[in-house]
């Protein structure tokens, strides 16, 4: 009897020894290519690649961007790398970051012509920049840095002074959006290091951190990546774009444009998609009425990145307090859609209306460029940078 | 009309400042990729032992490791002095001629087992998702068909060690799973597939 449960217990040993051996071997497909389920294991889907460099002026159709009756739109400049967020500093700079080509840019306009100076390269997917009292802020993967006095030195940049550094390291969806909020706060998104998984809970949120580097708190949770966002100017309310997770096919879930009503709120991932979808593998168990719904489902795979209120005064009156959603376009999808800015408009009590403002770099299935974020300019015009071609466009209105 | 003048002058100043990128030039590639034949090969099969062939490499690949040797992404005692002034253009232009240059398989040892286990390993690793089904890359991936085998060691082995520069994370992601024995079973099979047809 004894031996017999020796015997058993041996075999027993072996299988677990086994089945962890296989576990072992269990490799995980590249991000991009996480949680495709087996039907669609033949898709030829796959991330556009970012061009190694910007498109020349010539080679830029500004002439396809179509845009509103009364609006005009014109190439402002050419030749900014990989060219993605934007932020004012005080003396009229326009700071500008990048993601892959992992520099930023400081651009100076002259009376028209334009300077392009790179103030700062070798970084780690730099998306995030943020200007206040003289001091530019870049967010890279995992830490936030400073440059004070930035404007007076653009010819020799200082170094960069560590602000914040103990953030999560991960590469997928750990580049971020860095924007101060009216508290004086520096607010930033900690993407889920996945395309669909139990995030740690460290991850998948908006989080914030005085500008001294103290205070860090998390603001929103179960937000998947959040690379775009902006207050209300009325309301001061926080309002963000979210990309949904991949391979649940051409037309779900739809990515999200949220408001945030109460810190600490959760926003579904990975449990429910857009409100009303449970994930089929980790929504088991989980309702959508336990997490905010979004308030607006902005389409499938468009990749909505910069949120931004109008509050200039050269757009007509019914601009103002609207909301500029850059959407940097689809790879996930059978035919691509977004590669558009959306504008937003809240309506109190109703859903919230929704058009397109600007489109023209998707020409049938080719896309020449990928606009990605806005940024107001002091005259109330409007900036849009396009990561793919390099460049940076101004919308501007005429009565 | 003046009006419509400065309007104009305005945009040419604009286009013209930050040295935009021109149409990639094959001769000038051809001229500019001399100082560097004495490891990578006048045609970009490598000569040296440890040193990559660039020959039949996607330019957007070519393109990006130039870039970040020259910001110190990717550090090398060799190719870091030789990336540190290249311009937008010369990078452009060694990319394009490199990428025009037919690959040839690099000598190589294989042992028929290593090399059975390395392509088990390449199926089970989904090599092929970015390398493509012939490991002949695409875009910013590169080429790993009939590479040289002690540059896909060290780089291996440096992704796995987190010391190698990543684009976005991918391969350092997928190297941590495997053991060195894996990783030379993994050479093997790569060395011994030649270099791709048609390229």
């Amino acid at each position: 009897m004894r031996r017999t449960m020796t015997a058993l217990g041996a075999v027993l040993t072996v299988v677990t020894l086994l089945a962890a051996l296989a576990w072992a071997q269990q490799a995980a497909p590249p991000p991009w290519k996480q949680g495709q389920p087996p039907n669609m294991a033949d898709s030829t889907l796959a991330p556009i690649p970012q061009p190694p460099a910007p498109k020349a002026a010539s080679e830029i159709p500004v002439d396809k961007i179509k845009v509103p009756p009364g609006f005009k739109v014109e190439l402002w400049v050419s030749g900014v790398n990989n060219a993605r967020a934007m932020t004012w500093g005080d003396k009229g700079t326009l700071f500008v970051s990048s993601r892959v080509a992992g520099n930023v840019y400081a651009i100076v306009d002259k009376g028209g012509e334009r300077q392009v100076k790179t103030i700062a390269s070798g970084l780690n997917l730099p998306n995030g920049v943020a200007f206040r009292d003289g001091t530019l802020y870049i967010a890279e993967i995992s830490k936030i840095s400073k440059m004070p006095g930035i404007e007076d030195k653009l010819d020799s940049p200082p170094s960069m002074e560590t602000v914040y550094d103990t953030l999560p390291k991960d590469l997928p969806h750990g580049w971020k959006y860095l924007a101060f909020g009216p508290d004086g706060k520096l607010y930033f998104n900690i993407g889920a290091p996945c395309n669909i998984c139990i995030p740690p809970d460290t991850h998948a949120n908006l989080s914030r951190v005085n500008p001294d580097g103290t205070g860090f708190e998390y603001v929103a949770h179960g937000v998947r990546n959040s690379v775009g966002f902006d207050w209300h100017p009325v309301t001061k309310q926080l309002y963000f774009a979210t990309h949904a997770r991949d391979w649940l096919g051409d037309n779900e879930p739809n990515d999200r444009f949220d408001v945030l009503t109460k810190k600490g709120q959760h926003f579904g991932f990975p449990y429910c998609h857009q409100g009303d979808i449970l994930d089929p593998e980790y929504g088991k168990g989980h309702s959508c009425k336990e997490f905010v719904p979004p308030l607006l489902k902005t389409g499938p795979h468009v990749a909505g990145n910069g949120v931004e209120f109008y509050t200039g005064s050269m757009f007509p009156p019914e601009y103002k307090n609207r909301a500029f959603l850059a959407q940097r376009g689809s790879w996930n999808r059978s035919e691509k859609i977004g590669f558009r800015v959306m504008m937003v408009t809240l309506r109190p009590g109703a859903a919230p209306k929704y058009e397109v403002f600007a489109q023209g770099w998707l020409q049938g299935q080719e896309i020449w460029g990928r606009p990605v974020y806005t940024k107001q300019m002091k005259d109330g015009s409007l900036l849009i940078a396009d990561d793919y071609a390099g460049a940076i466009y101004r919308v501007s209105y005429q009565r | 009309m003046s009006r419509i003048l400065g309007a104009s002058i305005v945009l040419a100043l604009a286009a013209a400042v930050g040295a935009p990128a021109l149409a990639a030039d094959l001769e000038a590639g051809r001229r500019k990729a001399e100082p560097c034949a004495a490891c990578h090969g006048a045609d970009g099969n490598a000569t040296v032992s440890g040193t990559p062939s660039l020959a039949g490499q996607p330019v957007y690949f070519t393109h990006w490791q130039l870039i970040k040797f020259r910001d110190g992404r990717r550090k090398d005692p060799q190719m870091s002095p030789f990336a540190k002034d290249l311009t937008d253009t010369d990078m452009a232009d060694l990319a394009a001629f490199y990428a025009a240059q037919r690959p040839l398989p690099r000598p190589a040892a294989t042992d028929p087992a290593r090399v059975a286990e390395g392509k088990r390993l390449a199926t089970l690793h989904h090599c092929a998702s970015c390398h493509r089904p012939d490991l002949s890359g695409q875009q910013q991936v590169p080429r790993l068909a009939g590479q040289d085998s002690e540059y896909l060691l060290r780089l291996l082995r440096a992704f796995k060690a987190k010391t190698a520069s990543d684009l976005d994370g991918t391969m350092t992601i997928a190297t941590q799973p495997l053991r060195d024995d894996d990783i030379q079973n993994l050479v093997q099979y790569l060395a011994s597939l030649g270099a791709p047809p048609g390229k």
